[in-house]
């Protein structure tokens, strides 16, 4: 059994490409075991819910529905809040520009490393371009921000290695991965000789829903499957 | 050095940046003479200093001066019916402009506050679509400092737009596609492969 950690944006691209059925046909065939914490649930489920117009209503009866029959974890963190406001301080100390620090992380996303950490969980589903860069290739994230604002981006050291080691051996892969890897195992199988064209499309819907993929990473694994 | 960039940053924290009220002017002056790339340069000006020194006056400018560039480019909104609208507009921004000299952030934002209640007013006058100019302007700004760098919870806790909308909106631009990550889906695959022990 292999546990991943989930953010809300996952989620969001999952659902809104009406793509959670990966998530059932995982947990049930692979036993994958699919873990939210509880600032996620509050958002991605009680927050739309109780809005006037439930515009986000529809995904977030569906990741209840995930929550009620145990297809998602929601834990609580309480026990992480501060080690996630420490994680919060030392990614937003982390890049400078013009002397001032940017701040690039939200505490829900300081705090979903933090529960990593605490659970000892490596896997992480994030599409969500920013955190996961940072966990990934932080440079590239300078090397983004200096290209957008055309200024010298200064990265304090010390705090890349505080969060190098908090991060260590975590590893952030997308729901287009979690959809590839239902395919691989036979999610599409019943749509025949369809099912490249259908995980083609599956993959552009979770694109265009905000995960963050791009173009040219679909067109390689496409033409990648025999 | 980098205790002393932070010290310096530090104490200068509270201050409203010495530019920002030229900025306003310039919004006001270019919004007048209906010059919308102007607009369009201002607006990204202010989307730049919102991500790399937060601040709401200046995430409202952004909004603002997107939203005023948007009205200049629509020829219907030029009519004299609009004339009154428009001076409301204008005499918002220039007091906004003013307040700045009394570097308290939470004067600047009432006289924002106007000017927003100004444009929706006169969007009022035709309207058209369900989502206001100012939402539409939220949402492209919050998008933008997606885009730009930092994280979906940033854009969205700053601006008050749901992450649903920040998404939706990111995916359905270039935005994704012009930034090389360094790994590759193949690898991604590899690693995803792991969960369910492959």
């Amino acid at each position: 059994m292999g546990d991943i950690l989930c953010d809300a944006s996952s989620f969001i691209s999952l659902t809104e490409s009406c793509m959670e059925k990966v998530i059932y046909f995982l947990t049930e065939k692979h036993h994958v075991r699919f873990i939210i914490p509880r600032g996620v649930e509050d958002e991605m489920v009680h927050r739309p819910l109780s809005t006037k117009y439930k515009t986000h209503g529809f995904s977030a009866l569906r990741i209840k529905h995930m929550i009620k029959k145990g297809v998602i974890t929601s834990v609580d963190t309480s026990n992480v809040k501060e080690r996630a406001n420490e994680i919060l301080r030392i990614t937003n100390n982390l890049l400078f520009a013009r002397g001032k620090p940017i701040k690039l992380v939200h505490y829900g996303e300081a705090e979903m490393i933090a529960l990593a950490e605490f659970l000892r969980i490596k896997a992480l589903l994030i599409d969500e371009r920013t955190t996961r860069m940072l966990i990934e290739t932080p440079f590239t994230i300078k090397k983004h921000l200096e290209k957008e604002f055309n200024v010298h981006i200064m990265m304090n050291k010390k705090h890349l290695k505080e969060f190098s080691n908090i991060t260590s051996g975590m590893y952030a892969i997308r729901s287009s991965e979690l959809i590839i890897l239902a395919y691989e195992k036979g999610f599409f199988d019943h749509f025949d000789n369809m099912k490249k064209d259908l995980l083609e499309a599956a993959l552009k819907d979770a694109k265009f829903s905000g995960c963050a993929i791009r173009f040219d990473e679909i067109e390689d694994y496409i033409k990648s499957i025999k | 050095m980098f205790n002393f960039l932070i010290w310096h940053m530090a104490k200068n924290e509270k201050k409203i940046p010495l530019g920002f009220k030229n900025d306003i002017f310039a919004v006001l002056s270019a919004f007048k003479k209906q010059d919308q790339r102007k607009l369009r340069k201002l607006n990204d000006k202010f989307i730049e200093d919102a991500v790399i020194d937060f601040r709401k006056s200046i995430y409202e400018m952004a909004v603002i001066s997107y939203v005023l560039g948007k009205i200049a480019s629509k020829p219907r909104f030029s009519s004299k019916r609009y004339g009154k609208k428009f001076r409301e507009i204008t005499g918002a921004l220039s007091r906004a402009a003013k307040s700045v000299s009394k570097n308290d952030e939470r004067v600047i934002l009432e006289h924002l506050k106007e000017v927003e209640k100004s444009v929706s007013s006169l969007e009022k006058k035709d309207e058209r679509y369900l989502t206001g100019l100012i939402s539409k302007g939220r949402l492209k700004v919050a998008a933008i400092m997606y885009a730009q760098g930092v994280s979906l919870g940033v854009a969205s806790s700053v601006t008050g737009i749901d992450k649903q909308e920040i998404m939706d909106y990111a995916g359905k631009t270039m935005m994704f596609d012009r930034v090389k990550e360094e790994k590759s889906i193949r690898e991604r695959m590899k690693k995803a492969r792991k969960l369910i022990g492959g």
